[in-house]
């Protein structure tokens, strides 16, 4: 079970994940932002794990956060969860699948998939995406997915097949690294293959392109 | 219903990136069906949010699931996209030990035709049905005719039952035109309801602009005071908006009827 995997990396020492961090305390586990960590007796406490989904939805202006990777999470809350199924849960709430998506790719039975063949695959109004060139897509990966300021997810898929994302900075497609440049004890937050909005990003440019 | 304690349920939204509100049904009927213990385990997953398709099933830990999508009716994003992100066969597909069962969308449950006549009830409870146009609104798209034949024959099957003077369907991208309204009823109230899954991007802003009972999108559902102030006095007429068919708390009903059809279809062959 993958809450039992997570129980064991807490064993190990891990207790952080994105921009959260949590601990065992004595009637289960703490969930909170981590900058947050030296003044959680002022935070907010909640206790529901549907909680984690309503705080993840929004940034402290209470702006819509579709992207869930971005470092933008809302700070002054803390969640009080009574077992490692609930943190699993909450977890997946902030950071949906972080955790299984790790352990699938340890398990050989999850790969990334480069943007090439994520872009060749797309039809309707996403199907023009097949147009981005080499170029505009090393800029485009760069920008909009870059750890400071646009999401936190370590990018282990190249443009081409079996190529990796080397137009990156090395650190942005290590799992070791933790991307909010803290040396934490991170969880990796890994992204296998292009998301959504990155699809709908290449559109603009392809549709913005000089003819 | 056949006991599922030892499956998974997969709730497939569209999701969006604009509008807060558009995943929040598809959560809300996950949260009932997890209070009601019918599943060993339940996710969400969406088009335009996380967790992906592409990542949903690595998630789910169980080797028998369920993938209902939450969406309105058959078309694009049913027949094309959903099963090419999910890499599906056809409505069973076995892989690496798991069997994964494709459901039809929630829109195709037969009680639907009740939910919708409910809500119209609910939004216009003292308007006589008789002096009334009852508009089923949807999307309708070029990229799939079966998207505005779910709108139709729900407006077909609520003729038939001839409680309301007038009942028509209306679309946002094909004709009739939702925007067309005042030509194309007749009665001087009209009840409209939205046949979409969410109070998002489309049924919350982009409608009621169609509509004229607002002159430019406003905010989302959510960061509204007020849902909405029906009657609008619209051209000597009373037009009443519902909120989306999709919203309606009896759909986590309509899930679980959606997931017992799909096994009444297609009988467990162990041979298979």
């Amino acid at each position: 079970m993958i809450r039992d995997e997570l129980a064991r990396l807490i064993k190990d020492g891990y207790n952080a994940l994105g921009e959260l961090e949590f601990a065992e305390s004595s009637d289960g586990y703490l969930l909170y932002h981590s900058a947050d960590r030296n003044s959680l007796p002022e935070a907010r406490v909640h206790h529901s794990i549907e909680d984690a989904r309503q705080i993840a939805k929004y940034d402290s202006s209470g702006t819509y956060r579709p992207l869930k990777g971005a470092p933008d999470l809302p700070r002054g809350w803390l969640i009080e969860l009574t077992d490692i199924d609930a943190l699993k849960r909450a977890l997946d709430y902030f950071y949906p699948g972080a955790i299984s998506t790790w352990l699938a790719l340890q398990a050989g039975t999850a790969h990334p998939v480069c943007l090439r063949q994520t872009l060749n695959r797309q039809t309707g109004m996403y199907r023009v995406t097949r147009k981005l060139t080499d170029d505009q897509a090393r800029n485009l990966v760069t920008e909009a997915c870059r750890s400071d300021g646009r999401c936190l997810r370590t990018i282990l898929w190249g443009i081409e097949e079996n190529q990796p994302p080397d137009f990156l900075p090395s650190s942005k497609s290590d799992p070791t690294f933790d991307q909010t440049g803290q040396k934490r004890a991170a969880l990796p937050f890994l992204c296998l293959e292009a998301c959504n909005l990155l699809v709908a990003t290449a559109r603009t440019a392809v549709k913005n392109s000089p003819r | 219903m056949p006991n599922k304690s030892r499956s998974s349920l997969v709730l497939v939204g569209h999701g969006s990136t604009l509008n807060p509100d558009s995943s929040a049904p598809t959560f809300q009927h996950a949260d009932e069906i997890v209070r009601r213990g019918r599943f060993a385990e339940v996710y969400c997953s969406f088009w335009k949010e996380e967790p992906s398709l592409r990542e949903v099933l690595r998630m789910v830990e169980g080797d028998d699931i369920y993938v209902v999508p939450n969406f309105i009716s058959e078309g694009y994003f049913t027949e094309i996209v959903i099963p090419r992100e999910l890499e599906l066969a056809g409505p069973v597909t076995h892989r690496s030990g798991k069997i994964i069962k494709y459901c039809e969308p929630v829109g195709n449950d037969p009680r639907m035709v009740d939910l919708l006549l409910h809500r119209a009830r609910d939004v216009a409870p003292n308007v006589p049905p008789e002096e009334t146009s009852l508009l089923i609104v949807g999307h309708g798209t070029s990229l799939n005719e079966k998207s505005a034949e779910a709108a139709q024959s729900q407006a077909r099957a609520i003729r038939e039952k001839g409680s309301y003077a007038e009942v028509s369907e209306a679309y946002m991208e094909e004709a009739p035109f939702i925007a067309d309204w005042r030509k194309n009823t007749s009665q001087p109230n009209v009840v409209v309801v939205p046949f979409f899954i969410a109070d998002g991007l489309h049924s919350y802003q982009d409608i009621p602009v169609l509509l004229g009972i607002e002159s430019a999108p406003t905010a989302a559902a959510s960061q509204q005071e007020v849902f909405r102030r029906n009657p609008y006095h619209l051209d000597g007429r009373a037009l009443y908006y519902a909120s989306a068919i999709g919203t309606e708390p009896l759909m986590a009903d309509v899930i679980l009827d959606t997931v017992d059809r799909f096994d009444r279809k297609h009988p467990y062959d162990p041979a298979a």
